[in-house]
């Protein structure tokens, strides 16, 4: 039984929206994979292995198919003998171990003989309105030998060698949303179990991992023979899918605000939600403690080798332990607990153990927050179109309330404008360089939204205040998409970012992992700063395991650190 | 084989930068070239006849002076500033008609007088001799070809959308080699320097 009984209001923009904090995020009850997993336990989704055609060399493809109360959906998996030296996880790549498309129904012979012509090639080939998203993988070189290995061998793979890597194949690009050819989101955004963002890459991950373990069973089984094994389940259950994201995922945050201020306050009215309840039951507080507890073990099994995640690693650690000990002193029953809760960690904890706070408070709250998913799409199409006749002074307005602290910023000194963002001629992918090292700055894509705010602002002061801004367009239309980046903040209060995407300390990372926390990866792990790996399912139950009571919480483990 | 709306709009983005519009603008040539492929029209071929001309090297003369009387300019003016300065002004058009002069590609005009026609809820008829073309904001009743250039462009609010235009999940492909000359243009030349650091893996991945 909860109670609430008073409002509290989201958090400030100006404080959730800060870069440091937005690369402190942690999944939640509202993470796309989860919301995905719930769903398919719930409507009890069946899964069939079609066709499993790969030799002795590990070649071949492979459908795996789920079936829904409506549709069905297919991951068509080629899988291919890559030689070492060609195994990159740079969008540059062209050969890659294995690849995928995520074919919408059941597909038939046809369907695979030409997907098996343009699934490989990944950018060099072409997809159709039939297939919903196009990826590859590569092997974790070291655990999939290792496993191959034990496994012929009649033995289990080393723990150890498990969880420092905790993946036998990374994803090193998943794409949908009309890729290459694929479906555009209109084609599946009004299906329920689609609605969600990123549902189709998320299944097809899904389906990933387990094609995954079926093929290094496979691999053992043919090297090993008699002497084979299988693949404990509890071995298989913790390992995950890896994936390799760099510096092309960060401009996404910014090149979407609706979207992305849907992510945001949605799990900021789920915050406020809970810290709205003004007393716990036992099994509530007793299910947060629990969910603490396994998030220790997965913080524990978190490895970096990157500086900047080292010292949030360790920082997180201390957290945990003073999150525990506060707990254990403090009663969560009574006089708002989750507020209280959160209010303390804002003076004891750092930014990555505020946001574990903040989302493990939801768990025992799945009734009062997961409905609020069906939120989280963008389907406010005339968001982007300007208001002409909205005044000088109401748009100055909007830019002092996001960009606010940008105006004190000199925006012509080379340590806040010392990067710019673009599109290189080679793999028409974004990158970010030096501005006054690399001959860039004519090719700069609009990704600096407050430095462009300051910008417009200023130029707005030249004109009456009363006058309408299609004036101020008409003679200006270099600050158009400032002034509809500021009218879509009017709905939009978590669109921007509320810090400085060009400076000379911008972590790219930080993008990166506000994104990606939404998908629901745990274990990020920098290998520079514009380059993350993750982990995506690790202890999420196998379609044979898949039940309503397994189908929530496997993100937190339940071994011991 | 045919584009995704996705990537069409994409295309139409970096291609009307690449002519020298501003980013805003340019993301306005998208949404409009999306919104035309959609529904049937060829807007990508349209947009790549706009940017033929160059006109953003002279924006001004391309851009309605006086919006009180008739939408007119030195030069030819260009769809996609009449039609925003149409959109940005909707409510002007709830006040009677439009005419406009020696516009290139009217058809582009139409993604901007459905903006309008939100605003205004309801129909916007947009004319030019023959050429007669409706527009509810989300349906559009309109012929397949479009003239390549209006002597006279009326706007005007009202009219009914008697037989909307089949809705199309792709866009054609034909003018994409035409967009992808101007999206070139926003393309970093690749250096040593970038391949490098520009997206900053550089460890090895074989592990």
């Amino acid at each position: 039984m909860t109670q609430q009984s008073r409002h509290i209001a989201r958090r400030d923009p100006a404080q959730v929206m800060r870069l440091k904090r937005l690369g402190s995020l942690h999944q939640c009850r509202l993470s796309f994979m989860r919301i995905l997993t719930r769903r398919m336990a719930r409507e009890g989704w069946r899964f069939t292995r079609p066709l499993f055609d790969i030799d002795d060399a590990g070649v071949g493809r492979a459908i795996y198919s789920v079936h829904g109360p409506e549709r069905s959906y297919s991951l068509v998996a080629f899988a291919h003998d890559l030689p070492p030296d060609q195994r990159s996880d740079r969008v540059i790549a062209e050969a890659w171990d294995a690849t995928f498309t995520l074919f919408d129904g059941v597909p038939t012979e046809e369907d695979i003989e030409r997907l098996s012509q343009n699934v490989p090639l990944q950018e060099a080939g072409r997809i159709s309105e039939s297939e919903l998203s196009l990826s590859r993988a590569n092997r974790s070189v070291r655990l999939w030998s290792h496993v191959v290995e034990r496994l012929a061998a009649g033995r289990q793979p080393d723990l150890e060698q498990i969880e420092s890597v905790g993946y036998l194949m990374r994803t090193t690009a998943v794409y949908g949303s009309g890729k290459f050819g694929a479906a555009d989101r209109e084609t599946i955004a009004a299906r329920t179990e689609l609605q969600a963002p990123f549902q189709a890459e998320m299944l097809s991950v899904y389906l990933t991992r387990i094609f995954v373990r079926d093929l290094v069973e496979h691999m053992a089984r043919i090297k090993g023979g008699d002497r084979f094994v299988r693949l404990s389940p509890v071995i298989a259950r913790q390992l995950g899918i890896g994936n390799s994201t760099g510096l092309g995922m960060a401009p996404f945050i910014i090149n979407h605000p609706i979207l992305f201020n849907n992510w945001i306050m949605v799990r900021e009215e789920a915050i406020a939600r809970v810290r709205a309840i003004q007393t716990a039951t036992p099994k509530e507080v007793a299910l947060f403690g629990t969910l603490l507890q396994r998030s220790a073990v997965s913080v524990d099994r978190w490895r970096s080798a990157h500086p900047i995640q080292l010292d949030k690693l360790a920082r997180l650690r201390a957290d945990v332990l003073a999150l525990e000990a506060h707990i254990g002193a403090e009663s969560l029953l009574h006089d708002y607990p989750w507020n209280r809760l959160l209010l303390w960690s804002e003076t004891a904890l750092s930014e990555e153990g505020q946001e574990l706070v903040a989302s493990l408070i939801l768990e025992p709250y799945g009734d009062s927050v997961d409905g609020l998913a069906s939120c989280m799409a963008d389907s406010n199409t005339d968001a982007t179109v300007i208001d002409g006749a909205m005044r000088v002074k109401e748009v100055r307005a909007l830019i002092e309330d996001r960009f606010g602290w940008a105006f004190a910023l000199d925006w012509s000194a080379p340590e806040h404008c010392a990067r710019a963002w673009y599109v290189s001629e080679e793999k028409l992918e974004p990158r970010m360089g030096e501005r006054f090292e690399e001959p860039i700055a004519d090719y700069e894509q609009p990704l600096a939204p407050a430095r462009d705010a300051v910008a417009a602002y200023k130029t707005l002061a030249d004109f009456g205040e009363d006058q309408p801004i299609s004036a101020f367009l008409m003679r200006h239309p270099e600050h158009r998409h400032t002034i509809r980046r500021a009218q879509m903040s009017r709905i939009a209060p978590y669109s921007e970012v509320q810090d400085n995407t060009i400076s000379a300390t911008v972590l790219p990372i930080d993008m990166l992992r506000a994104k990606l926390s939404f998908f629901g990866a745990t274990h990020f792990d920098p290998r520079s700063d514009r380059w993350v790996r993750i982990c995506m399912y690790a202890g999420a139950p196998y379609p044979e395991d898949l039940t309503p009571e397994t189908a929530d919480l496997w993100v937190y483990p339940e071994g011991t650190s | 084989m045919t584009l995704s709306l996705n990537e069409m709009e994409a295309l139409a983005k970096r291609a009307a930068r690449g002519g020298g519009y501003s980013w805003g603008l340019a993301e306005e040539a998208a949404k409009a070239t999306r919104w035309l492929s959609a529904r049937g029209l060829d807007g990508g071929l349209a947009l790549a006849e706009v940017l033929e001309q160059e006109f953003a090297n002279s924006l001004p003369d391309h851009t309605p002076g006086d919006l009180e009387g008739l939408w007119q300019s030195s030069a030819a003016l260009c769809p996609l500033l009449a039609g925003v300065t149409l959109s940005d002004g909707a409510d002007r058009l709830a006040r009677g008609p439009i005419e406009m002069r020696h516009v290139v590609q009217p058809v582009l005009v139409l993604p901007f007088a459905a903006n309008a026609a939100r605003r205004l809820e309801g129909p916007v008829t947009v004319t030019s001799g023959a050429w007669t073309a409706i527009t509810d904001g989300t349906e559009l009743s309109a012929p397949d070809t479009s003239p390549n250039q209006a002597k006279t462009l009326q706007v005007e609010f009202g009219g009914t959308v008697s037989e909307p235009r089949a809705r199309q999940t792709r866009a054609s492909p034909a003018a994409q080699a035409l967009l992808n000359r101007f999206a070139h243009r926003t393309y970093a030349p690749a250096t040593e320097e970038s391949r490098r650091l520009g997206a900053g893996a550089g460890l090895s991945d074989n592990d």
